[in-house]
């Protein structure tokens, strides 16, 4: 049985937003990324997980209960990270987990200090004069101070500096090498190829692509760059049968995107020309990612 | 695996710190206004009591003698020098020998100075007396030239105020007119409303929509705590927040009237505060239900805090269309029509006023039961939809 379940959701917000027949089961143990621009569907998702929306079609569980029906017996189990983190006001960091730990009833002084000391976190100042990431910060220590077994993480690293994303992507794959099950949203294709076993592409609330990281890495296309000392070795290159993902006259290079069984081929052919450089260009889950995009999408807010 | 089903503490808690600045000033202000009113109703009540004709007319007798006597025999004698010379056995012989003269009069220098003294206590100068005195000597009894009617200062000066164009009723219903319930019926719907109002429509607000709006309801939702809680908990809020600055009220009120008069008719007082706590909660349901209702503070605020402002507004306006206003000439009758658009009407001062009294007007009975009604109605809508809608988290 999958812990966590989303199956065949439907939310429309109208003007084409929202989520259309998404369908994700992640299991035990399992670390799912779930990638795709803002606006995408990520949220959504989330927000029927979490139960703060009623689906309009179709139904999410979590460890087989109803998010909707059981919403806060499953909080029991399950650790949120927002998005968009927005604490109560008029409270000290300190207060804000007392809070939280009355609101859970769970109290683990030791553990709640081993995450304040791994996220370099002093909560003894009021919420309203802490900067974005210490906000930040303070979330994600209560999303994970009542060691739940389901994380459920919206775009974790965003508004962290780059040694605390560090941090938390290691603690993250530890949390998943103790047998947590892992959901986690983002548009940042590090932390997602960092950390997840499985990943799906949300475009226009649609699933676009779902597939096993490993697997991407291992079959996929090679992308070469090939660079030549003269002209007409360049001009003549191109007019091979190869697809070129682009070309740079200027520069004399071109690059050639090839399936891996056809490597022989493309090597075979340099032979005849003068090449001054050629490169491998590292497949990566942006490219992947990108070439989702690539049709004349309007692409926007995706980083690195 | 506990689930927090009715009633969350650490989110009372939290509740109750973050508006508890709020709580503080609208109580303070309601406390200084429920002060200065009771000091202002004492005041007003302190110079109706006392009733000043006697000593004015012992006095003028006084002076009377004291005019006729100059006039006889050349004397240069007034209150004036009878208040600063040592010797006063001028004085003692003239009122003597006038006592004399006529059984009425019962003339003395002790009468003279207690009657004095009594006057002077009063808001009204007594060189002001003296000065009116000088007109009614002046005038003396005279008759008119047409109407053959005595001329005297008061029906004078009514005929100067209508010269005027200030009719003759008005100045019977202003010196008439009921200062001391007017300023009760402004204290309770204004002086001490305003504070609550504001406290109820910001406090609504923080409550519920805000934490939607801004998003950290995602936090009190990550934990297993059931949305009925949450509504709950704040509803709790809402009911007891406003009785504590009620209850502040009425207690402040009480110890001001018993320092200020020495005498507190507490059934009274009861009710009208009750009154008022039933008003404030009616209010504070319809701030409730705009902030579980809607998802953006904004739209809540323009429901919730719009409508009571209006409430508040139209009570105003409909004072000045209210019966004693309109008869004392200060409002204008078709103002009335906005005290029938306000659930401020519903609180019944006049009525609630009469509590502990031997006749009690039990007007306010049903106008009551209608606001406990709107309370119930709108906590009841606000709690169950919040529970049923999405939420933008």
């Amino acid at each position: 049985m999958p812990v966590i379940s989303v199956d065949h959701l439907t939310k429309d917000y109208g003007h084409g937003r929202g989520v259309f027949d998404v369908s994700i089961q992640v299991k035990k143990g399992e670390c799912y990324g779930f990638l795709g621009p803002n606006g995408a569907g990520k949220t959504t998702t989330i927000r029927h997980l979490m139960g703060f929306s009623k689906p309009q079609e179709g139904k999410t569980s979590i460890s087989g209960k109803d998010s909707w029906e059981h919403s806060a017996e499953l909080k029991n189990t399950v650790g949120y990270l927002p998005g968009e983190v927005t604490l109560p006001q008029g409270l000290s960091g300190t207060d804000f987990l007392k809070m939280m730990e009355g609101m859970r009833h769970t109290k683990n002084d030791d553990y709640l200090k081993m995450l304040l000391d791994k996220f370099d976190l002093d909560p003894d100042i009021s919420i309203k004069r802490m900067s974005l990431g210490v906000k930040r910060k303070l979330a994600v220590v209560t999303a994970f101070m009542h060691d739940p077994d389901i994380l459920i993480l919206d775009e974790p690293t965003s508004g962290l500096d780059p040694v605390m994303q560090e941090t938390f992507i290691d603690f993250v794959k530890e949390e998943k090498e103790r047998g947590k099950t892992i959901f986690l949203s983002s548009h940042i294709f590090h932390e997602v190829d960092a950390s997840c076993d499985r990943i799906a592409i949300i475009r226009d609330g649609k699933i676009a692509s779902e597939f096993k990281s490993d697997e991407l890495k291992a079959s996929h296309d090679r992308i070469y760059r090939v660079t030549f000392r003269d002209e007409q070795s360049y001009l003549s290159f191109i007019e091979k049968p190869f697809r070129f993902t682009s070309k740079n006259h200027g520069k004399l290079r071109a690059r050639v995107q090839i399936e891996s069984n056809r490597v022989g081929e493309l090597t075979g052919c340099l032979g005849d020309y003068n090449v001054a450089d050629f490169v491998e260009i590292p497949f990566t889950l942006e490219d992947y990612f990108m070439s989702f995009y690539d049709t004349g999408h309007h692409f926007e807010g995706v980083s690195r | 695996m506990k689930v927090t089903k009715v009633f969350s503490v650490p989110l009372f808690k939290q509740s109750l710190r973050a508006n508890r600045v709020l709580l503080i000033a609208c109580t303070v202000v309601l406390c200084l206004m429920t002060v200065v009113t009771t000091y202002a109703g004492n005041l007003i009540a302190g110079t109706e009591s006392t009733d000043y004709t006697d000593a004015q007319t012992d006095f003028y007798s006084h002076l009377y003698v004291l005019a006729a006597y100059n006039e006889m025999a050349g004397t240069e004698l007034s209150y004036e020098d009878f208040s600063t010379t040592d010797d006063q056995s001028m004085y003692e012989t003239i009122f003597e020998m006038m006592s004399a003269q006529s059984e009425d009069l019962d003339l003395s220098v002790e009468k003279f100075a207690e009657s004095a003294e009594l006057l002077s206590e009063s808001d009204i100068g007594l060189d002001v007396y003296i000065e009116n005195f000088e007109y009614v000597y002046a005038l003396g009894a005279t008759e008119g030239v047409f109407t053959g009617n005595t001329l005297d200062v008061s029906t004078m000066m009514t005929n100067m105020f209508e010269m005027m164009g200030m009719s003759s009723d008005l100045l019977t219903t202003m010196t008439e007119m009921d200062t001391s319930a007017m300023l009760n019926q402004m204290y309770f719907t204004i002086m001490c409303l305003l504070p609550i109002i504001l406290f109820i429509i910001f406090a609504g607000n923080a409550l519920v929509v805000d934490q939607v709006d801004k998003g950290s309801m995602a936090c009190i939702l990550s934990t297993p705590t059931k949305r009925s809680a949450v509504v709950i908990t704040q509803m709790v809020y809402m009911i007891i927040t406003p009785l504590v600055m009620v209850g502040c009220g009425l207690i402040v009120r009480l110890l001001a009237t018993r320092a200020f008069t020495g005498e507190v008719d507490v059934v009274k007082f009861l009710a009208l505060y009750g009154g008022i706590y039933l008003l404030a909660e009616a209010m504070a349901s319809i701030c409730y239900l705009a902030s579980c209702v809607f998802n953006l503070s904004k739209n809540a605020l323009a429901l919730g805090g719009g409508l009571n402002v209006w409430f508040f507004l139209c009570s105003l306006l409909g004072m000045f269309g209210s019966d004693t206003m309109v008869s004392m000439g200060m409002g204008a009758e078709m103002l009335g029509v906005f005290n029938n658009l306000t659930i401020v009407g519903l609180f019944d001062v006049d009525a609630l006023g009469t509590v502990g009294s031997g006749a009690v007007d039990y007007a306010f009975v049903p106008k009551l039961i209608a606001l406990v009604c709107i309370a119930i109605v709108c906590y009841a809508i606000g709690a169950v939809r919040f529970q049923k809608k999405d939420l933008p988290l």
